[in-house]
């Protein structure tokens, strides 16, 4: 994990990140086809994850795709916080 | 590519043999029948049309697509090919009925439709690992496969350099970059698509070693039990094993039944899960990682990720991203947002009343001249009666209101080709989430302000059934392009004149879409309280991104909206309008008798006055009612109905627009009968009840019964009748 600050292991669920952080995927809570839905979009465990806004519904952004998450569904995701985005958006 | 592990070679030996048979015996067929597959909105549709000429829908937002569709493409050597649209999917491992119904053809599981020959797999090059999951997926099946590398314009001005000959090369199939929407890559993707034959995919992919002995043993009990061939049953048991969760889960997600519960294929799957269970291996999650782990093996061999070629793509790429960001921060915002989808609701309803106006008087004056040239024409009686009375004034009635039809489609075809429908249910999502539904849900809802049909439709994006028919029995209370002559209507007769501003005009229209959309949220918050409970589902909703609206495509669905409306003005508002006519003026009345005598003792009449108890606590009399029942088939007949019954009053006349016509009818005592408050009942009438046969059709197809349909007709009417009882009881005593 290149991007992440080994002495700072904070992990957060997605819906408390706050806006332009960036997060890698730790876990996913949930129903068992939600997880392997959000795998199979590619933001399973160990994505990277940019939060762009919003709180009861979360607006981010993995690799090229910019995904609405309902606050539930950003509650089951679990990110290590790596810090700002410094693309801004992407 | 790795070694893979022994078990999984022996496998592979077989499949590939089998793969060489399935391609000479149907692949490889003069005429092969191709299906479309690959991610939402990636522009599958827009290669189908290219392909085949054809006009099917498109548009930026997941789930224009929700079932088959067929079309002929012609290869280079002018010989048919069947061309399959499929439905949008993340994954085979099908999670909604729609996805569904990609699986299902693919694994030629429908009984309507042939396993299809070749595959074309489209990806969005701008987003290609992503896209290669499912195509991976795909390529297992062991059938002659087409990439198609799309939007390679966009991936390279945001300096994607992929290599198509690299990829072609590393997968064994042909691989064609494209940009589908201004044609391409067309020529190449038609000389590839004729080719007599196709390599078959050189596919391999290590899976992962505590699952590789369950895929083998799964894939021989489907090949021995279902008889199944054995790259379809190799991929069906990784499907199989995709699905998370029991065996039963599994069974289902696969969908149903292609194997029995006590059949070895399901003995052999539950055995193996509880095992993983015991070791505490999560397969389904380490089958998409070792999928994953291939395709990005793949992707960094294929793609560069470069700086822009020019200075002038570097700016573009950064300002595309900084502009759609930016466009995001403001329509997604909390109030900003609700600001924007206000503002952009007053503007349509705006444009309709300003921009229609001379149109529509030039229809309204065309109609009338016609009516009073065929009354010249032709000599005094019942054929020249039927020809006035019945069809122009009926189908006049409906027709003037082709450029507010026109309008709205105008300012729908934007939105949709924007990419600003996925934002919309983006901000609807907290509200959805109050009344047990996601803002997913919100889309169905949103096409239905077009019309229900595709609207229920589009609920087959829905993967809980429950939600799904929570949606589909609200959605038609969101006002359709249908109610819109109504209440145009309405209000011309409520608000008569030039003296009205337009503002309160566009007031009222705004309310009574209001209206229908709070009842809507009312409703669906009632059926998830009762009928139809359990949590709001978990929502993961991809946006598409903004692109500059395609106006061709909305010229085009602009013509398409109008040729339908006419279609319909021409035959079933027509048909009604005759048949009315015959009911209006039969039985004659003896001699002597008034033309308001005339229609009270017709077939038509009497019908409205055995009606007229239930609706005269409404305001409604039973000439009213007369529309009530006739538009039971579709809203916009009460116009035209209402342009018969309150046209056969005076045949000697010059034809008078319609609304003049409603401004003079009263009740026996001489009161007038279009009271302000009278319009206003008749429009939240039809803001609420359930009156066109069509969606009733396909509400029965789409939830499998009669049940819900009958459900749904007796709770909108049912609203309507009581939202008016209330509205004109109370408006009276205030002395409207």
């Amino acid at each position: 994990m290149p991007d992440s600050l080994p002495n700072n292991p904070s992990t957060l669920p997605l819906c408390q990140l706050p806006a332009g952080e960036r997060g890698r995927v730790l876990t996913l809570a949930g129903d068992a086809p939600f997880c392997q839905r959000v795998r199979e979009m590619g933001f399973g465990e160990d994505a990277v994850i940019t939060k762009l806004s919003g709180s009861a519904t979360i607006l981010c952004q993995v690799g090229e795709t910019r995904l609405a998450l309902s606050h539930e569904a950003a509650r089951r995701i679990r990110v290590q916080v790596i810090g700002p985005s410094h693309s801004g958006g992407a | 590519m790795t070694t893979l592990p022994e078990h999984l070679s022996s496998s592979s030996a077989v499949s590939t043999e089998a793969a060489s048979a399935a391609a000479v015996g149907g692949g490889n067929r003069p005429s092969p029948t191709y299906a479309i597959v690959g991610n939402p909105n990636c522009g599958k549709s827009t290669l189908f049309n290219a392909l085949t000429g054809l006009r099917q829908k498109i548009g930026n937002y997941p789930g224009v697509t929700v079932e088959k569709k067929v079309g002929t493409a012609w290869s280079q050597h002018g010989q048919p090919i069947t061309l399959i649209d499929l439905p949008g999917s993340y994954s085979l491992a099908a999670r909604s009925p729609d996805e569904a119904v990609t699986r299902d053809v693919l694994f030629g599981r429908r009984a309507e439709t042939a396993a299809p020959d070749r595959i074309l797999c489209i990806v969005d090059a701008t987003n290609l690992e992503r896209n290669l999951y499912l195509v991976h997926q795909v390529l297992d099946l062991g059938r002659p496969v087409i990439l198609v590398l799309n939007m390679m314009d966009v991936a390279r001005a945001s300096g994607l350099a992929i290599d198509a000959s690299h990829l072609e090369h590393e997968l064994g199939i042909p691989v064609i970059p494209c940009e589908a929407v201004n044609g391409k890559g067309i020529v190449e993707l038609r000389m590839a698509m004729s080719r007599a034959s196709l390599p078959l995919p050189r596919h391999a992919w290590d899976v992962p070693a505590e699952i590789a002995p369950a895929v083998a043993e799964l894939q021989a009990a489907l090949m021995e039990g279902e008889g199944k061939p054995a790259l379809l049953a190799r991929a069906e048991a990784l499907l199989l094993l995709t699905a998370a969760g029991s065996a039963a889960a599994a069974r289902e997600a696969s969908d149903v039944a292609t194997f029995a519960p006590e059949s070895r294929a399901a003995t052999v799957l539950s055995h193996w899960q509880s095992h993983w269970r015991k070791e505490g291996v999560d397969w389904a999650a380490s089958l998409v990682a070792a999928r994953y782990d291939a395709i990005s093996a793949l992707c960094e061999r294929v793609v560069a990720q470069r700086k822009p070629v020019s200075a002038a793509d570097s700016a573009s790429a950064a300002a595309h991203a900084s502009r759609s960001d930016r466009i995001d921060a403001v329509v997604t915002h909390p109030l900003w947002g609700w600001l924007v989808l206000g503002g952009l609701m007053t503007l349509i309803f705006f444009s309709i009343f300003t921009f229609a106006e001379y149109p529509m008087d030039w229809i309204d004056g065309s109609v009338a001249s016609f009516a009073d040239w065929v009354k010249e024409a032709l000599p005094e009686g019942d054929l020249r009666d039927l020809i006035t009375d019945g069809a122009i004034a009926g189908v006049g009635g409906v027709v003037v209101f082709l450029p507010q039809i026109l309008i709205l489609f105008f300012f729908i075809g934007l939105l949709e080709s924007t990419g600003y429908m996925a934002r919309e249910a983006f901000i609807m999502d907290r509200l959805m989430s109050r009344v047990g539904l996601n803002g997913k849900s919100f889309i169905p809802m949103l096409s239905s302000y077009a019309c229900a049909i595709p609207g229920i439709m589009a609920a087959r994006t829905i993967e809980n059934h429950k939600d799904r028919l929570v949606t589909i029995l609200v959605a038609p209370l969101m006002s359709c392009s249908a109610r819109l002559p109504v209440y145009l209507l309405m209000i011309a007769a409520l608000l008569p004149g030039d003296t009205v501003p337009v503002a309160s005009k566009v007031g009222l229209m705004l309310l009574m879409y209001a209206l229908g959309t709070g009842g809507a949220f009312g409703f669906a918050w009632l059926f998830k309280k009762t009928l139809l409970k359990g949590e709001p589902p978990l929502m993961i909703m991809e946006l598409p991104p903004y692109r500059m609206p395609a106006l061709r495509a909305v010229a085009r669905q602009m013509l398409d909206r109008a040729g339908l409306f006419l279609k319909r003005a021409g035959t079933i508002i027509l048909s009604i309008s005759i048949v009315l006519w015959f009911l209006a003026t039969y039985p004659r009345a003896p001699e002597g008798a008034d033309e308001s005598g005339q229609l009270a003792q017709s077939f038509a009449g009497q019908a409205g006055h055995l009606i007229e108890p239930a609706i005269e606590p409404l305001g409604f009399d039973w000439q009213v009612g007369i529309g009530l029942i006739t538009s039971f088939a579709a809203r916009e007949v009460f116009v035209s109905t209402m342009g018969v019954v309150f046209n056969v009053d005076d045949p000697e006349e010059d034809t008078t627009p319609l609304r003049e016509a409603l401004a003079a009818a009263t009740w026996p005592d001489g009161r007038p009968l279009f009271t302000p408050l009278v319009c206003l009942n008749l429009m939240i009438f039809y803001v609420f009840a359930m009156q066109c046969v069509a969606t009733v059709a396909v509400v029965r197809r789409e939830t499998n019964s009669w049940r819900w349909p009958l459900f749904q007709i007796g709770y909108m009417t049912g609203t309507a009748w009581l939202a008016c009882f209330v509205v004109y009881q109370v408006g009276t005593a205030l002395g409207f």
